[in-house]
């Protein structure tokens, strides 16, 4: 009986009390789960993008080389990395085997090695095991955000997160590592749903040293936590601590400024990326100026409720793939909350599909390597040598031009869903819920 | 319903371009795809086409046999690309050049009575033996001056396929460490066997007896697998 009690208390713990109770519910929840699963699964050990192996290279150079500095501006993810990577060739030799390549530096020949070696699925599997845990950890934190007593609708959440088709592209075909910092992130915001504002704004903060994304949401979730005065002079400092931790322990540890060195990279231009140019030096930062918008309207929001907040997280993490230049993974970013709001209004996870259709054109963008090359474990050289859609569709039109439509109807996409995210939030705010209104309409 | 058949229309006009642009023995599209692309058609004549990605480029080479070239045709040949045949008829020089506009060029050989083929073909005068294509995609040959049969084209038509790319090089992995790959298909069995077990087979009476039969049925796949894996050659 103790034994039976306490596998009951954990499935309470795991998938929440209300779906553990209902015996419908929990076995839609675990057809959901299978299912999701098995898609996983399947794409678990043939696919993959570069940038997998370079993570796991550096991670090699700390393992294998004891260099701790290998990837000192993503420090906490090269350590996680670099945990896993020990674990896995402590446990299992034929990772161990693989140092070599690992460890190679000339990043085409290390890619070419990787892909041709016999045991490449079991490395490619065990490499991304890693984002699979996090994703399972994932997928039963996020219906836990809203929806209380709403047993039947964290189910939705549940089976929206699972069968999700970018979670599943970016961490199983693309194999990307950012779930981790979004595992952090809904860790945080699961806090402050609680209220534990210290905390929840500290694992922000740990998310932000993690993956540089979570800063985008740390002003409105310092507005969204703050009750007085004092709250924001201490939540502030907390928030970038994680940063100041890292910069200062990067400082000292290896002589170099993680947050300058950041602010120099390509990435961060990204965010600059969309600019209106004026006279002489004189341009706008569209994002930047659009930015300040969002925060400034949720500032101003009397009622900040935490689904009007996790609204808004959502309309800035669209707002920046909608008008700055991105790769494949930060889309993730914006899934979490976006499903949130698919349960309440349709329409938009019918857009979700379309933004997703957009990306696998807009994947062109970044040529072979994320395009052929992800296949290319199967059979190296076949797809090595296959044409690649940018010959292809220079054979008929420019490339650049055609990608740019396919850009374009994506940025204007992600615009309507903001407005209708917008709108929502305005229903919200009045009281009436509109958004069933909506989906009645949707459903005439 | 209406994605589905708008699905369908694209993959059928996708198709007909194809086919319009240069789906031929082989398939490879003028003017995308890079390299030469051998192959024999049903009246035995031997095609020799050349493709770039729209990038000025030379292809040139030398065709000799054993027997007689009776005949040649050129497709797509321009002003200043230029061909040779030798006095007794047995070889064939050639230099032609690709551009922006030219995508593709092609020789077509009638050969009598011959035992072999040889070539020489070179891209921007050096050897890139990866982007000849002989018979089939990335078949490519060992030497920069290479020898075929005159059953090649023919045995190639025989190959299994199993050993067709990519599926070649999916199932030498996967055969390279049996293992892993028994118990990584055993794993989608079970959880396709657990989702048929709480939606189809949950309400039916004969409950115990359609999962001994589906575990049952997963260790002979799984069998079948160890048998196709381990007794069958792939390279």
């Amino acid at each position: 009986m103790r034994v039976k009690s306490f596998f009951r208390s954990i499935g309470k713990v795991i998938v929440t009390k209300e779906i553990f109770e209902n015996k419908i519910l929990l076995r839609l929840l675990y057809k959901y789960f299978l299912i999701g699963m098995l898609i996983r699964l399947i794409f678990l050990p043939f696919f993959f993008q570069r940038d997998l192996l370079s993570t796991y290279q550096r991670a090699a150079q700390t393992v294998f080389g004891g260099n701790l500095g290998s990837d000192f501006q993503q420090f906490i993810m090269n350590s996680i990395h670099s945990i896993y990577l020990f674990i896995i060739k402590s446990i299992l030799p034929i990772v161990g085997e693989y140092s070599e390549i690992l460890l190679q530096t000339d990043t085409w020949s290390s890619w070419v090695n990787f892909i041709s070696s016999e045991n490449v699925f079991i490395v490619i599997s065990l490499f991304k095991v890693l984002y699979l845990i996090f994703d399972i950890l994932c997928m039963f934190l996020v219906m836990r955000l809203l929806f209380d007593d709403e047993p039947e609708k964290r189910l939705k959440v549940f089976k929206l997160w699972v069968l999700n088709p970018f979670v599943i592209f970016i961490l199983y075909i693309f194999a990307r590592h950012d779930i981790i910092g979004i595992f952090l992130t809904l860790v945080a915001l699961l806090l402050a749903k609680y209220k534990r504002k210290y905390w929840a704004i500290f694992v922000l903060a740990l998310a932000v040293a993690a993956r540089f994304f979570p800063i985008m949401i740390l002003p409105i979730l310092i507005f969204y936590l703050a009750d007085k005065k004092k709250d924001y002079i201490i939540l502030f400092p907390v928030g970038i601590s994680g940063l100041i931790a890292v910069e200062i322990f990067s400082y000292f540890y290896f002589g170099r400024s993680v947050i300058f060195s950041l602010i120099n990279t390509q990435h961060f231009d990204y965010i600059l990326s969309s600019k209106l140019e004026l006279v002489i030096h004189d341009r706008i930062f569209i994002f930047i100026a659009v930015y300040i918008i969002i925060i400034l309207s949720y500032l101003h929001i009397r009622k900040k409720t935490f689904d009007i907040f996790l609204n808004y997280c959502a309309i800035i993490y669209l707002m920046y793939v909608s008008i700055c230049y991105f790769h494949p993974q930060y889309l993730l970013w914006v899934v979490p909350f976006l499903i949130l709001i698919f349960v309440r209004k349709k329409v938009l996870y019918r857009y979700h599909w379309v933004q997703f259709a957009l990306l696998m054109v807009i994947l062109i963008y970044w040529g072979d390597l994320v395009t052929k090359f992800v296949l290319a474990p199967i059979d190296p050289k076949y797809f090595i040598y296959l044409t690649g859609p940018i010959p292809i569709i220079n054979r008929f039109y420019s490339p650049s031009k055609f990608v740019n439509i396919f850009r374009s109807v994506f940025t204007g996409v992600s615009l309507w869903m903001i407005y209708l995210i917008y709108k929502e939030n305005k229903n919200i705010l009045s009281g009436n819920s509109i958004v069933d209104i909506n989906n009645n309409l949707i459903e005439k | 319903m209406k994605i589905f058949k708008l699905i369908l229309i694209f993959l059928l006009l996708f198709s007909i371009v194809i086919i319009g642009t240069g789906c031929n023995g082989i398939f490879f599209i003028p003017g995308a795809s890079y390299g030469y692309y051998i192959w024999e058609d049903s009246e035995d004549n031997i095609h020799i086409a050349w493709s770039i990605d729209r990038k000025e480029s030379v292809f040139s080479g030398w065709i000799a046999t054993d027997g007689k070239i009776n005949e040649y045709n050129l497709l797509g040949w321009e002003e200043n690309d230029s061909i040779k045949l030798s006095e007794d008829s047995c070889r064939i020089e050639f230099n032609a050049s690709l551009n922006e506009n030219d995508y593709s060029d092609e020789i077509i050989l009638v050969i009598d009575n011959y035992s072999y083929l040889e070539f020489d073909l070179r891209i921007n005068d050096g050897y890139d033996l990866s982007r000849i294509n002989i018979g089939e995609f990335i078949n490519n040959p060992n030497n920069n001056i290479f020898r075929i049969e005159k059953d090649y084209f023919s045995q190639l038509d025989k190959k299994p396929w199993y050993r067709e790319h990519p599926l070649s090089g999916l199932f030498y992995k996967l055969s390279a460490n049996i293992i892993y790959s028994l118990a990584y298909i055993f794993l989608l069995g079970v959880i396709i066997i657990e989702i048929l077990r709480i939606t189809v087979i949950r309400r039916s009476s004969r409950y115990w007896w359609y999962i001994v039969i589906s575990y049952c049925v997963l260790i002979l796949i799984d069998s079948g697998v160890y048998l196709f894996l381990t007794k069958l050659s792939f390279i």
